[in-house]
């Protein structure tokens, strides 16, 4: 008996000291007011050439600082960098803009030629990221100290939108590394494989320690520009002293961890099973914004059988969105009858062909047969039989007179994304109730994006953009036929010379009500000959410690964003 | 009626041997039933069987009892034991007993085929090696070592995420060729005693070509520790299917334990609907249990040292 208590009091002391050295890093930090953010995985890296990834770009768009960002309620372009809209002069195809007084964390003001170097180096390196943002601009020169010049090619409407909005890199920092990679025999990939220990930043926060596989440490910026400013309304801090994000494998875990207190914002689209749980928490604000997202199911237009868009039509009738919507994203999220997310107010087209919405399954089943009977398809055994009713059908014969062949529908893996998995079985089973012999196969999404984007050898896929440009210049790359390349952005190949004339005079179009008019046409020749089936845009999830800090800004895509972090105070 | 002696001796012989076969599976199951732990093994075993036939019955009811498409059209989330739903729902309005019903189905098929064919192999491989001897042996030998070392889950997983989602058969498949090394090992240890027995050098006298030795002399000889094997084969079988498929590469169109286990983490409902993650849960553990019990009670009607003292009364 008398060993027991011995065994029991020094497994409690090894167990203290274990949980001290496990945790002292992290809690070392949290002292005065440090909000700490829990995210999904590592970020792959800080060089922000390379930073593709999420995590990369979530930590990276608080360290550097684009000329212009969006307006939290209105989405309107707002001067962030620059000190107010950029001047247009037609005659030259100029932009000019000044710069606010503002300086890098080191100190060291940002100059014109901090923004002009950053202009030539995508352009020199054609950084991939950045490069056809850029690739219109002529040059970009230094008028004064805080003065820049954009020299276009020809007319953009999106250069505002698209192109100003990247950040500006410090040319202190990155001229030896530039010029280092210049050398070398693989410039680019010289440059992108840079490492970059402390990035040099002028926003509000400066990387101060990253332990790998473990968390990321910022501190606030003495020098960030915004300090104590009022821009459209919001008063800039940051009112907190450091951010620390703590990486996290699963979505468990980082809710536990939540509940717990251990982190104050989940910067993560948590899945809605978790809702009715957080619900229930009083600790715990759930934070539900939309998205400016497109997941959709693609069509290799190419060849037979979705060569034809009466067989797309059909489909698109019998893929039931509203079920999607409800079942599977549980009602979190939205359908979506346009390839513009319906968020995205200005831009997205009214009255778009609303494929089977608010029918039942065997309405479905039989406007989508009618559609197929019309365009000569036909059935041993059609899937609505004399009476009227619905029956399992045989195979569907296309109007040539052979027999479908079956096909797959390639969709991401379920561990990288259920609900796209999900949504290739519902489809293959609505399809097959019209006698398409469709199967739902996952694939790995690098095999995926490689099978749909270089080797065009698919009928059908189902992908997403979790992150839309609010500017709808997308429609143009995704479906104007110079991209239809292996790597082009136009993955179904479609084809239509009416849509690339639009497409070149949208792009070209610097008024923007007129500019509107044309993306509507875009939209709807898009609509009606679905090349893409858009399925549904989800809805932005996230959870915050209500007993911590308050402050957040809403915004679409979610509470994280710079407005957020340079508002939110403690409690 | 006039049948030659001969055909009489014959019918006799064969009449004697049917019945010595008998009588001695008849011995073996006795013992077997003995056991408590084959008897649990058998029953647990049984429920699982039955779970399996009646599968097909609930959606025969309703189509919304359809484990895979049939949804119900008044719930769209994940809801608990009710009259009309035994277990509940999973999120989309599934009904999750049928689901469960329908992933015994699934077990079954991937533990019996895997292990079976694992057994197919390991018994041919092992019945040549040993028989062979000399450097066939010792390549086959060598091979098996190679693929044991393996982390089958491991490479399964690799392959699955190299050439997207598996069908299911052809997991099946790649468990049967990752787990026949362990029986081909014992089989040739078997098949290396029996090769020095008197009946072989008989039959080898007597003309009998390898062929015929290794499958009317030997087969016979080393299929029961086979059959032994094959239950702790289909056991890891079902296992390594239900982590593929928990973590996200199972065969998408099959509603198997583990798939509903991937649901139902991937959802997030993990720690919310607990009528949803246990059913699979304790399913997977008493299948995978019954057959070890079974595997156990074989082995001791097989192997008489593990048999109690009063067997030998």
């Amino acid at each position: 008996m008398r060993f027991f208590p011995k065994v029991f009091v020094s497994s409690l002391i090894f167990m203290a000291a274990a949980m001290v050295l496990l945790w002292s890093p992290a809690s070392g930090h949290a002292s005065g007011s440090t909000l700490r953010v829990g995210i999904a995985e590592e970020p792959r890296t800080l060089n922000v050439w390379m930073a593709t990834d999420a995590n990369s770009s979530k930590i990276l768009s608080l360290i550097y600082q684009p000329l212009y960002t969006e307006h939290p309620e209105t989405l309107e372009l707002t001067p962030w960098l620059a000190k107010a809209m950029p001047e247009w002069d037609a005659d030259t195809n100029t932009y000019t803009m000044e710069l606010r007084e503002a300086k890098w964390s080191d100190g060291s003001p940002v100059t014109a030629e901090d923004v002009v170097f950053t202009v030539n180096t995508i352009k020199s390196f054609k950084v991939p990221k950045y490069h056809s943002e850029w690739e219109f601009v002529e040059k970009a020169e230094a008028v004064d100290k805080q003065t820049v010049r954009f020299y276009l090619e020809e007319p953009r409407a999106t250069f505002l939108t698209r192109s100003l909005i990247n950040h500006v890199m410090p040319k202190k920092q990155w001229a030896p590394i530039v010029k280092q990679a210049k050398e070398k025999e693989k410039p680019l990939g010289a440059l992108l494989n840079a490492r970059v220990e402390k990035p040099l930043g002028c926003g509000p926060f400066v990387l101060e320690r990253w332990q790998e596989g473990n968390f990321v440490y910022l501190t606030e910026n003495p020098h960030f520009f915004g300090r104590g400013q009022t821009i459209q309304g919001h008063q800039l801090g940051p009112h907190v002293d450091a951010v620390l994000f703590k990486v996290y494998g699963t979505a468990d875990v980082a809710i536990l961890s939540l509940k717990k207190g251990d982190i104050d914002f989940l910067w993560w689209s948590v899945q809605p099973g978790y809702l009715e749980d957080l619900q229930k928490n009083k600790n715990i604000r759930v934070m539900i914004n939309e998205k400016s997202a497109l997941y959709y199911m693609g069509f290799n237009v190419r060849k037979k059988p979705f060569s034809d868009p009466a067989l797309r039509r059909a489909a698109a009738v019998i893929i039931d969105r509203d079920f999607i919507v409800k079942r599977v994203l549980q009602g979190y999220g939205a359908r979506m009858d346009s390839i513009v997310p319906s968020e995205n107010r200005f831009w997205c087209a009214p009255n778009m062909p609303e494929y089977g919405r608010g029918l039942n399954r065997e309405q479905r089943t039989k406007k989508a047969w009618k559609i197929l009977a019309q365009a000569g398809y036909s059935w041993k055994r059609p899937p609505v039989d004399e009476n009227g009713r619905v029956v399992s059908p045989s195979t569907i014969v296309r109007p040539d007179g052979n027999q479908m062949e079956k096909f797959t529908i390639l969709t991401p893996p379920a561990d990288y994304d259920p609900n796209r998995a999900t949504c290739g079985i519902l489809i293959q089973e609505w399809l097959r109730e019209l006698g398409i012999p469709a199967s739902a196969r996952p694939m790995s999404f690098g095999a995926l994006l490689e099978t749909v984007k270089k080797n065009h050898d698919f009928d059908a896929f189902i992908l997403g953009y979790g992150r839309l440009a609010l500017d709808p210049d997308y429609l143009r790359s995704f479906f104007h036929s110079d991209n239809d390349k292996p790597g082009g952005w136009n993955m179904s190949g479609y084809h239509n010379p009416e849509f690339d004339k639009l497409a070149e005079a949208s792009i070209a179009e610097m008024d923007t009500k007129k500019r509107q008019k044309l993306l509507y046409q875009m939209q709807e020749i898009i609509m009606e000959n679905v090349p893409y089936i858009p399925l549904y845009n989800p809805a932005a999830i996230e959870a915050v410690d209500t007993r911590t800090f308050s402050g957040w800004v809403p915004m679409v895509e979610g509470i994280g964003n710079i407005w957020s972090f340079c508002s939110v105070r403690p409690q | 009626m006039n049948f030659s002696a001969e055909t009489r001796a014959a019918c006799n012989t064969a009449a004697a041997k049917r019945s010595y076969n008998l009588q001695r599976f008849l011995d073996g199951w006795a013992l077997f039933y003995e056991n408590p732990v084959g008897k649990l093994g058998v029953f647990l075993l049984a429920c699982f069987g039955v779970m399996a036939l009646i599968s097909y019955i609930p959606p025969l009811i309703d189509p919304m009892y359809h484990p895979m498409t049939g949804v119900d059209p008044w719930i769209s989330n994940a809801t608990g034991p009710s009259a009309k739903h035994w277990l509940g729902t999973d999120n989309l309005g599934r009904d999750l007993f049928t689901q469960l019903l329908t992933g015994a189905r699934i077990a079954f098929m991937v533990g019996i085929s895997a292990a079976f064919m694992s057994i197919v192999f390991g018994t041919l491989i092992g019945m040549i090696a040993g028989y062979a001897g000399r450097v066939t042996d010792a390549a086959l030998m060598r091979f098996a070592d190679m693929i044991m070392v393996m982390p089958s889950l491991l490479v399964v997983l690799l392959l699955a995420s190299l050439f997207g989602q598996l069908n299911i058969w052809i997991i099946v498949l790649l468990i049967a060729l990752f787990r026949w090394p362990g029986v081909s090992r014992v089989i040739r240890s078997q098949t290396l005693s029996l090769k020095q027995r008197p009946f072989i050098d008989m039959a080898r006298v007597a003309g009998a070509s390898h062929m015929r030795i290794i499958f009317r002399h030997i087969l016979p000889n080393v299929l029961p520790m086979a059959c032994l094997y094959m239950t702790f084969r289909v056991t890891s079988a079902i296992i390594v299917e239900a982590a593929l498929a928990f973590l996200g590469f199972g065969d998408p169109n099959t509603v198997s334990w583990g798939m509903m286990l991937q649901w139902v983490w991937k959802t997030g409902h993990m720690f919310q609907a607990p009528y949803w993650l246990l059913p699979p849960g304790i399913c997977i553990s008493l299948i995978t249990l019954s057959f070890y019990l079974i595997g156990r009670a074989m082995e001791e009607v097989l192997d008489p040292r593990l048999r109690k003292e009063e067997n030998f009364e």
